[in-house]
């Protein structure tokens, strides 16, 4: 939901980020503890001894768990990576996408009500939060309206996800439009491993009743497909105040996905979902979202390399309910309804070559096309209602072999949108393989956030009514330049460690300035800059056989200002609130008879939000996750999740007002079958 | 219900309780389910038992068998297990890790999907010799590996390339061929 009302004018006053630089101490604090053992004795496994009495028949009706991609992926990947895989979400206990990325260390996540959610990395998690690129399958899911991700309607059967990668940093170069602070990427598994019929259902506080089923079937040999659906009806969350928020929702999705392998080395892929929401507005009124999509792809694996062409089309439609605009007892607009149908229509292609030993090259092309159509209520519109962009892009990288160990990558992307036509994002990487074990990587790169409508188009107060804010027709691209540094060791074959730290230097950053006549409208303009810095920690223990271990710190500094000679009427502090410190540990445990014990614990340190250019204060929280479950039969298991169990309600986001929305304790049994 | 009762939150955790409960009580008959590497060590362990190689392949009647892998690849240890006092026929059974780049000797090899850009170029470097190729690379088999694990439903499935076998003079027996799929290059 758009919350225009942290944009209001307020006296100048200038934060100083008082800043003491702990990180190269702590990194090396971190280095010296987690020092590498050597020589450690191969695992005995009594696993391995039963499987080998069995025949090669009854080994091929082993049902096996995915092996996590993390070791293989983390230490091939130059870049700042964590993996949630398939059996992280599943016992996580998680009922939505938002909260399996609360399994990504680094990741910041804030629920806001019950169903608004920020998600960011490395800072900038505001209402508004704009800086990440979230793909679902390879379809882009933030919207053009505001270049955030409406989360709430981000959604599929989670028991069908193959695993969600999470890079913090930028990843212009090979992802392109919005990787400006992170990429998340959302893959759901193949029509081929998703077969046979697959049930879950259950209920409890908050997640008061939910259903979803999956059947996946084979059309030939080689060709697979999936149907499925779900529901999930949830409650609202409370007030500060102690009153209901109201803001219960409900949300059903379908799809199916089709996979075909063919003898000439083809991946062929088509699938689609559906899906439509009813959600309850605090400020009252219920909004209606709904969607539809379709995606192709066609991938082929080449002897010296591999080519995929995907072409997707994507519909969505909200129907808000907007309050009335309200300022000093004044009633500005009345309250309406606020309606965007964006239709999109993408194709890209890429082609990874090997040219001799040491060269492989990957280049791209892509076209998107977007349709927006905004019917704009009293308090909040868009304008022009109806838009049409067009986004050409363009990309070519090559990794170089510089030597066995050490690897050499440099490529650049250009894009073309409407707005402010040509941008570019050049990165350079480098990745050295110190031994098997241990592997370090840096690099330099430029992303850009091109203007979304809400940047130049959004206008607070559709005339004739009174108008308080405008889009700045002049507002350009916000930039980073990027400094990583990272380090992966895999200490033994059972502690893997992974730390990155960065600095981020950002210009024409987002600001509000006044008109210089009328002081009203204000209007977007490019006046924050400023640098973020931070380091980002975390760590896979498996203790025993039976018991992961696994956790995160994340430490963010962020001096964002006024640039000289500009001004803005939020000080500066309303593309930020962010936690300067969060700690995440969770702790994983196969018990005897076929039980299962998952606790996650996270602790996410105050943030300052900005109240009308004053900076206000969420309180530091610590939340605990628990989830118990049993598998009585291999197709059978039952299990019951606590979200949430600290603290009957808890704060994650907002001013400090008495309808600042809190987030409830939730406990919800489930069972699921598989047959 | 927006606010979960005091009373509502005892009543989970009443129901919670009874939970851990259960645990102590004695475990119903249920199907472990293993995780991937251990039972592909395992497959490639019963390879070396279903498969014959030419005499010449061994410089010694009793010399070791030995199964390859790349440094790193996390089946290792599974494999060391698997493998540990074990014999094909006369001859020990013996793991080699092989670093990226290193001429790969040895009976078996085994190459993760992690590395399927180095499928192409091993298999031209193995190409006719006396060594059975194993892979769970997309399409490893079609493209000359002579058997790969195909990840179906969660379970292993084996695809067999039986000319690549035979081109490099190796012997599958039938009752490894019973549970497989057969297919050919298609390169």
């Amino acid at each position: 939901m758009l919350h225009p009302m942290h944009i209001l004018p307020h006296p100048m006053r200038r934060l100083t980020f008082i800043r003491t630089f702990k990180l190269t101490l702590a990194l090396i604090g971190t280095l010296l503890w987690v020092h590498p053992v050597r020589g450690q004795a191969p695992i005995r496994n009594a696993e391995v001894k039963s499987l080998k009495q069995l025949t090669l028949d009854e080994l091929m009706d082993i049902e096996v768990t995915s092996v996590s991609k993390r070791p293989e992926k983390l230490f091939e990947a130059a870049s700042a990576i964590e993996v949630i895989t398939h059996d992280d979400i599943r016992r996580s206990g998680a009922s939505s996408i938002p909260e399996a990325l609360r399994l990504a260390p680094n990741l910041a996540v804030a629920q806001k009500g019950s169903h608004s959610w920020g998600i960011s990395a490395r800072g900038f998690n505001t209402d508004l939060a704009n800086k990440l690129l979230v793909l679902m399958d390879g379809r882009a899911v933030y919207t053009p309206l505001y270049s955030g991700v409406f989360w709430e309607r981000q959604d599929y059967l989670l028991a069908d996800l193959d695993r969600i990668e999470v890079v913090s940093g930028p990843g212009g170069t090979l992802w392109g439009a919005n990787a400006v602070n992170g990429v998340i990427n959302i893959i759901s598994r193949s029509a081929r491993d998703t077969q046979g019929l697959y049930a879950e259902a259950g209920g409890g506080s908050e997640l008061n009743g939910f259903g979803g089923a999956r059947y996946g079937g084979k059309l030939a040999p080689d060709v697979y497909f999936r149907v499925y659906g779900k529901y999930a009806d949830r409650d609202g969350g409370t007030l500060t105040n102690g009153t209901a928020a109201h803001d219960a929702w409900n949300f059903g999705q379908g799809g199916f996905r089709l996979d075909a392998f063919t003898a000439s080395q083809d991946v062929l892929t088509l699938q689609g979902d559906i899906y439509d929401s009813d959600l309850e507005v605090p400020t009252g009124g219920v909004s209606h979202q709904s969607g539809h999509n379709l995606l192709g792809r066609w991938s082929r694996e080449l002897t010296n390399g591999s080519f995929a062409l995907k072409v997707y089309y994507d519909r969505t439609h909200l129907d808000a309910a907007t309050a009335a605009f309200i300022a000093n007892g004044l009633l500005l607009a009345p309250a309406g309804r606020l309606t965007d149908d964006l239709d999109t229509y993408d194709i890209d292609f890429q082609h990874t070559v090997r040219a001799g030993e040491r060269h492989q090259l990957i280049w791209g092309l892509g076209y998107r096309f977007t349709h927006d159509e905004v019917g704009n209520s009293p308090a909040v519109g868009f304008l022009p209602p109806v838009l049409k962009q067009r986004l050409y892009s363009g990309f070519l990288q090559d990794e170089v072999k510089l030597a066995d160990d050490v690897i050499f990558t440099a490529g650049a992307k250009i894009e073309h949108n409407d707005y402010t036509g040509v941008e570019w994002e050049p990165g350079i990487r480098l990745r050295w393989n110190i031994d098997e074990r241990q592997m370090m990587w840096s690099a330099i790169s430029r992303a850009v956030r091109m203007p979304s409508r809400i940047d130049r188009d959004i206008t607070q107060g559709t005339p004739p009514y009174f108008v308080l804010l405008a889009g700045g027709k002049d507002f350009r691209s916000e930039t980073v330049t990027a400094y990583e540094l990272g380090y992966r060791t895999q200490l033994d074959s059972r502690v893997t460690v992974s730390l990155s730290a960065f600095y981020n230097d950002y210009a024409y950053i987002r600001s509000t300035s006044i008109n210089p006549v009328t002081i009203f409208p204000l209007f977007f303009t490019n006046n924050v800059e400023g640098e973020t810095y931070g380091l980002e920690m975390s760590f896979i223990y498996q203790a025993a056989s039976w018991w992961r271990l696994q956790g995160g710190y994340n430490r963010l500094e962020e001096d964002l200002r006024v640039r000289p000679g500009g001004s803005d009427f939020n000080n500066a502090l309303n593309e930020t609130a962010d936690p300067r410190n969060q700690v995440s540990l969770r702790s994983v445990m196969d018990l005897p008879h076929n039980w299962e014990l998952d606790v996650a614990w996270r602790w996410v340190d105050e943030l300052t939000i900005n109240n009308a250019g004053v900076p206000a204060l969420v309180p530091a929280y610590s939340e605990l996750d628990v989830r118990l479950g049993w598998n009585p039969t291999p197709t059978l298991e039952l299990s019951v999740i606590g979200r949430n169990l600290l603290h009957a309600h808890h704060v994650e986001y907002g001013i400090p007002t008495p309808i600042r929305e809190q987030i409830d304790r939730s406990v919800y049994g489930k069972v699921t079958w598989r047959f | 219900m927006a606010i979960l009762g005091r009373g509502a939150f005892a009543r989970w955790g009443r129901i919670l309780a009874a939970g851990l409960w259960w645990l102590l009580l004695p475990a119903a008959v249920a199907q472990p389910i293993a995780r991937e590497y251990q039972v592909k060590a395992v497959f490639l362990f019963n390879f070396t038992q279903f498969v014959e190689w030419p005499a010449a392949a061994f410089p010694a009647p009793n010399a070791p068998l030995i199964i390859g892998i790349m440094g790193d690849d996390p089946i290792g240890p599974f494999l060391e297990e698997a493998i540990r006092d074990e014999k094909a026929g006369d001859h020990p059974l013996e793991l080699r890790r092989f670093q990226r780049g290193e001429p790969v000797d040895c009976h078996v090899f085994y190459l993760n999907r992690s590395e399927t850009n180095r499928l192409g170029p091993m298999l031209d470097g193995l190409g006719g010799k006396p060594v059975l190729t194993v892979s769970d690379a997309d399409f490893a088999a079609r493209r000359g590996a002579m058997i790969r694990f195909l990840n179906e439903n969660n379970r292993i499935r084996l695809r067999i390339n039986l000319e690549a076998a035979r081109r490099s003079n190796l012997t599958i027996s039938s009752k490894l061929l019973r549970s497989a799929e057969i297919v050919k290059d298609t390169r």
